[in-house]
């Protein structure tokens, strides 16, 4: 397993939290639903190119996302129609609409597959944010594993909210049982449910960053962070502020 | 919606303002608020000379723990935020008294992610 090594702060870094990056850079390095390991190692890679890439600086400053014409840096092996999708999530992702995910699904990425490539971006995101937030570099990407997608779906999806299908806010039963505690299905918990091992990704990666779905409940302070409820909603507010989320 | 209910969990009063920038504000019944707010502003905006600046702040006055907590959930919520509207969540709660006042109070109705969750004749 890829070892995230954080001795070069000189401070400790709570084991639970390169625990949860290095058990993820396994998922990410293995098929998934709807990618191989070579292909969700490219979309990880593409989502860090974006930072870098000219055309989204030009897009951002233009009035509409579709007032500029351009090409996105792309080193990778990806089609030009996923690399945009990976960089407007990244870089512009307030401006993305159904029209955009319709018209990706009816030419080739389907819904599913941009739902797995959601989850792959933005959990290496926060990965990666992490480490520059506290000025280190990136962890390398890991290996690609062989191997093909399952092109698995869950039995029972419904179309209530969003640009996706998801499992119902009733429906975390047999398989994924695991996806949500009944009775709390949050929008956001649901939003990547048509692929559950792209939310099952974030998830654990959010339990070590933030709090579990369980510890959410507390709204004091969890026994094994250094900061209160208040504290940690003050930056998170002021992140989604900056990044003007409505959600 | 979540910084107002677990201050009134805790019976402490705080200043929403601290989200939308004010330091003062975002000190007001928070420990470290101000060097907090400024560290997750600097990450949110990726400006690589203030997360320096901010960083050194906040570990000067909170030290490590609470650094490395402090980037943990601001590296989360920049997920997080992208899963919403890469996915066009509308927001779960649009009934709640509550939650309409801090809408109004922070001025969120004009960010552009609010049609997923608005009706066409509001904002």
């Amino acid at each position: 397993m890829t070892a995230f090594d954080f001795s070069a702060l000189g401070f400790a870094v709570r084991r639970d939290i390169p625990e949860a990056y290095s058990a993820y850079w396994e998922v990410l390095a293995a098929p998934g639903n709807w990618w191989t390991g070579p292909e969700r190692v490219a979309i990880a890679d593409a989502s860090r190119e974006a930072l870098s890439c000219e055309f989204c600086v030009l897009r951002k400053q233009s009035l509409s996302a579709y007032g500029v014409n351009g090409i996105h840096k792309n080193s990778g092996p990806l089609s030009g129609r996923v690399v945009d999708a990976v960089h407007r999530i990244i870089t512009d992702q307030n401006r993305i609409t159904q029209t955009f995910v319709d018209d990706n699904a009816a030419n080739g990425l389907s819904k599913a597959a941009y739902v797995e490539l959601v989850g792959i971006v933005v959990t290496v995101f926060s990965i990666d944010e992490f480490n520059r937030a506290l000025g280190i570099s990136l962890q390398p990407l890991p290996e690609p594993k062989p191997g093909e997608p399952s092109f698995e779906l869950p039995d029972a999806l419904v179309e209530d909210m969003g640009f996706v299908p998801t499992i119902p806010a009733h429906g975390a039963t047999g398989k994924n049982a695991d996806s949500w505690v009944p009775g709390s299905a949050a929008n956001v918990v649901r939003a990547l449910s048509l692929v559950p091992d792209a939310a099952r990704g974030w998830q654990q990666i959010a339990g070590a960053q933030y709090l579990s779905l369980q510890g959410m409940q507390n709204l004091v302070q969890d026994d094994n962070r250094s900061i209160n409820r208040m504290q940690m909603e003050l930056i998170a507010g002021r992140v989604s502020a900056v990044n003007e989320c409505f959600y | 919606m979540m910084l107002r209910t677990s201050a009134m969990t805790t019976d402490t009063e705080v200043d929403l303002q601290g989200v939308v920038g004010n330091k003062t504000s975002a000190a007001t019944g928070i420990a470290y608020g101000a060097e907090l707010m400024s560290f997750a502003e600097s990450i949110a905006l990726r400006d690589e000379h203030s997360i320096v600046e901010s960083r050194d702040g906040l570990l000067a006055a909170a030290g490590p723990a609470v650094l490395v907590d402090a980037a943990g959930v601001a590296a989360n919520f920049q997920r997080m935020v992208r899963i919403a509207d890469s996915i066009g969540l509308p927001f779960d709660y649009m009934d709640s008294t509550m939650v309409q006042e801090i809408q109004q109070e922070l001025g969120l109705k004009r960010f552009a992610s609010s049609r997923h969750s608005l009706h066409p004749d509001e904002g």
